[in-house]
């Protein structure tokens, strides 16, 4: 495997020695290649149709001032600098971050163990793996109001534990801080069996003789762990926390939902630009085109990552 | 669907709202085909009237009275929109940018009208809706209706900012149940010794959420204390910091400090006072009218109180002998700038505004009427007793700021006073901060 690979990219980077468009040039000189082509740029055109345009026009938008009733004009960096200085924007990011580390980092911490032992043979082990994927089901938006119904401070069950237990006595949806805690725990409580599933599947591709062949040597439970479950997985683990990052990174119905639109994130603020407010949809695209940016970054940080893994 | 080709280049933001509403217009299109294929045999008479969910039942009632007696053989659908005003307001802002949609007749929300009329979406209707037909109606609704002199709908029902007091509990405690507080104060003395006496767990309970009904209590407070948010004479300007708007925030965010209102009271809406005072747990609540059905309803309802437990007065003031004022709720009734059959639709709204339908809204669903008649009518009036307080409160009703860019000034008090409520921010930071922040917008969209 290891040789292919490399032999692979040994060919890559000789292939990109004589510069990209001779190369482009040499692709379609070959008759069966040319071919090849012309019968993916349908995909290729319709690819760039529907989401290439629409991402170009929104950056376009995003420079232009808009105003109902008036003809739009060019406004350069302006709608950036105003999101900039928001202070709605900033604690929308701030939400946003603090949401997404804290949810990400205790599903992959509580995934882990739950993959480990939902990857051993025991009695009803695939009615086990249903039931713990029974809150991933749920619409996030019934989900979100049914929480905040057991977050609410006349019926609601999880507002009476913390105040019998002395934890927060404060009403918790009144509060933005004891509101973004509960969105935590509330997407741990939603996804943690998503990331669970996905580690369980890189579970099952490590070959079981390896585990044989380092019992025979003596290496305890731990020591295996460490030493080959971790490792072997880690590319699986990566691609399930860049699948979470992505999404706690665009969290919206959790927010507006459950916090009623007292908690802002980046996708709120989108939306409250560009739909909710007439004039602030320039600041909206802006704050759109942000998001996408940042997650593109994220996405090819973490790719990155999963590359050189791979490799090693 | 048939849309203009519009060359890219160029293209203005109206323009690709259009092109992209297109899409979720010829979505809604082929929905409506699909739901209403028995009628699809639709003569040119058919208009498309565009409403909320109704609870009573009294919207199908006046359609089908409609369909069967006026002599033009119109006939009316009736599109059923989202019960979120919020909602319903996004998805006729998108088809109104989209070219205008197909709905001829539109119910609204009254702090609508500036907006749609500012952008020139619905019909102006000061031909037909003339002075002899605009002196029928209250004042209140009819000024919230109006942008820059010309109305843009007629009002179809309206609605007050009320207070509700529980008589038994007042009595018990020694008050006469006949006197509820006129002031603020006088209110948190009494919550407090009823609270005290554990007659209620709660003193008041008001909507302080960060949404729209946050914004009507806010004002009610400001008002009440003799402050104001737009200057009456020239609404492009912003005078909400004045110190009795400031007076006015305090005292909202002081029945929460004096412990007259649960903390939680910066989450309720409509529906959390409704449980909380329906429950019996709470001596006071303001709240809009509609609360007398669900009180009267009983077990239906699933009230523990009766309609002999409680009162409704006016909101109390800010000091002895002033006037506590109240919030212009309530719905109108648009016509589409765009609608093809503009007399049919006027037909209807004629209709549906008219003293015959008022009274079986009143009497069905206790809807209150922007009519001066019905108040004057015995047969209305002796069946539903908040009709009687309302026509007293008419010079105590006030409209929400009246303004185009009434969503981004809505935006920002709701933020404003939530966070004013909550005592994140000082009621005179926040009257401050939402005094350049509102100035802004005004200045923003009128340049």
């Amino acid at each position: 495997m290891a040789e292919s690979v490399s032999a692979k990219q040994v060919a890559a980077r000789k292939g990109r020695r004589p510069g990209l468009f001779s190369s482009f040039k040499n692709e379609f000189r070959n008759k069966d290649r040319r071919l090849a082509y012309y019968m993916i740029a349908p995909v290729l055109i319709i690819i760039l149709a529907v989401a290439v345009y629409p991402i170009v026009y929104a950056i376009y938008l995003s420079f232009q001032e808009v105003i109902p009733n008036q003809p739009s004009h060019w406004a350069g960096l302006q709608n950036y600098t105003q999101m900039f200085s928001d202070p709605i924007f900033h604690s929308a990011l701030l939400n946003t971050a603090i949401f997404t580390v804290c949810s990400v980092a205790l599903e992959l911490v509580l995934g882990i163990p739950i993959a480990l032992a939902l990857n051993r043979a025991f009695k009803g082990r695939g009615v086990a793996r249903a039931a713990s994927l029974a809150p991933y089901a749920f619409p996030t938006a019934i989900w979100a109001i049914m929480w905040r119904l057991m977050f609410q401070d006349q019926v609601g069950i999880m507002q009476y534990i913390s105040t019998k237990l002395h934890i927060f006595t404060d009403p918790i949806l009144g509060s933005s801080g004891a509101l973004l805690i509960a969105g935590v725990i509330v997407d741990v409580w939603k996804t943690t069996p998503f990331m669970a599933l996905l580690i369980l599947a890189g579970l099952q591709v490590i070959p079981r003789d390896v585990y044989e062949a380092a019992r025979v040597d003596g290496a305890t439970p731990w020591q295996q762990f460490w030493r080959i479950t971790l490792p072997l997985v880690k590319p699986a683990l990566l691609v399930a926390v860049l699948f979470r990052t992505l999404d706690a990174w665009r969290v919206y119905d959790l927010f507006w939902v459950m916090g009623s639109k007292q908690l802002n994130s980046l996708s709120t603020y989108v939306y409250t630009g560009v739909s909710v407010s007439q004039l602030d949809f320039s600041l909206g695209n802006a704050a759109a085109v942000f998001v996408f940016v940042s997650s593109l970054l994220i996405a090819l940080v973490f790719l990155r990552g999963i590359g050189t893994r791979a490799q090693g | 669907m048939t849309k203009p080709s519009a060359t890219y280049k160029g293209l203005s933001r109206r323009e690709f709202l259009r092109l992209s509403g297109a899409g979720v217009a010829s979505a809604a299109l082929l929905q409506a085909c699909g739901g209403f294929s028995s009628s699809s045999g639709s003569s040119s008479k058919k208009l498309i009237f565009s409403h909320g969910p109704d609870d009573s039942g009294t919207v199908k009632l006046l359609i089908d009275k409609f369909n069967k007696e006026n002599s033009k053989g119109i006939s009316v659908d009736w599109r059923e929109q989202s019960a979120d005003t919020g909602a319903y307001f996004d998805s006729l802002k998108t088809q109104f940018q989209a070219g205008g949609g197909d709905i001829d007749v539109i119910s609204g929300d009254v702090i609508w009208p500036a907006q749609f009329g500012f952008n020139g979406w619905v019909e102006d209707l000061s031909n037909l809706f003339d002075d002899s037909m605009q002196s029928q109606f209250l004042s209140g609704p009819l000024e919230a209706v109006t942008y820059k002199g010309k109305p843009y709908a007629v009002p179809w029902f309206t609605d007050a900012g009320m207070f509700w007091y529980r008589k038994d509990l007042m009595k018990k405690n020694g008050y006469d149940p006949n006197k509820p507080p006129t002031t603020w104060e006088e209110l948190q003395g009494m919550a407090k010794k009823i609270v005290g006496s554990g007659d209620a767990k709660y003193g008041l309970v008001f909507q302080g959420d960060q949404y729209e009904g946050g914004v009507c209590n806010g004002a009610e407070y400001i008002w009440g204390a003799g402050g104001d948010i737009l200057d009456p004479s020239d609404p492009t300007k912003v005078v909400i910091d004045g110190s009795q708007a400031t007076t006015g925030l305090t005292t909202e965010r002081s029945q929460v400090t004096t412990s007259t209102a649960p903390q939680a009271v910066v989450t309720f809406e409509e529906q959390d006072c409704q449980t909380a005072y329906l429950n019996g747990s709470s001596a006071f609540m303001r709240n809009w009218p509609y609360m007398y059905g669900l009180i009267a309803g009983g077990k239906e309802t699933g009230s523990k109180i009766t309609p002999a437990q409680v009162g409704v007065a006016p909101l109390p003031a800010s000091t002895p002998g002033g006037k506590g004022y109240s919030c212009l709720g309530g719905w109108n009734l648009f016509i589409n700038a765009q609608s093809d059959k503009k007399d049919d639709a006027w037909e209807l709204v004629k209709f549906l505004a008219g003293p015959e339908a008022a009274k079986i809204r009143a009497l069905k669903g206790g809807f209150l009427s922007p009519l001066k008649t019905t108040y004057t009518d015995k047969a209305v009036t002796g069946k539903v007793p908040v009709l009687g307080l309302a026509s007293s409160l008419a010079d105590q009703i006030r409209s929400r700021p009246v303004s185009p860019f009434y969503s981004d000034l809505s935006l920002k008090m709701q933020a404003g006073f939530n966070a004013s409520i909550k005592g994140t921010e000082t009621p005179t930071d926040t009257v401050s901060q939402l005094q350049s922040e509102m100035q802004g917008i005004i200045d923003q969209g009128t340049s």
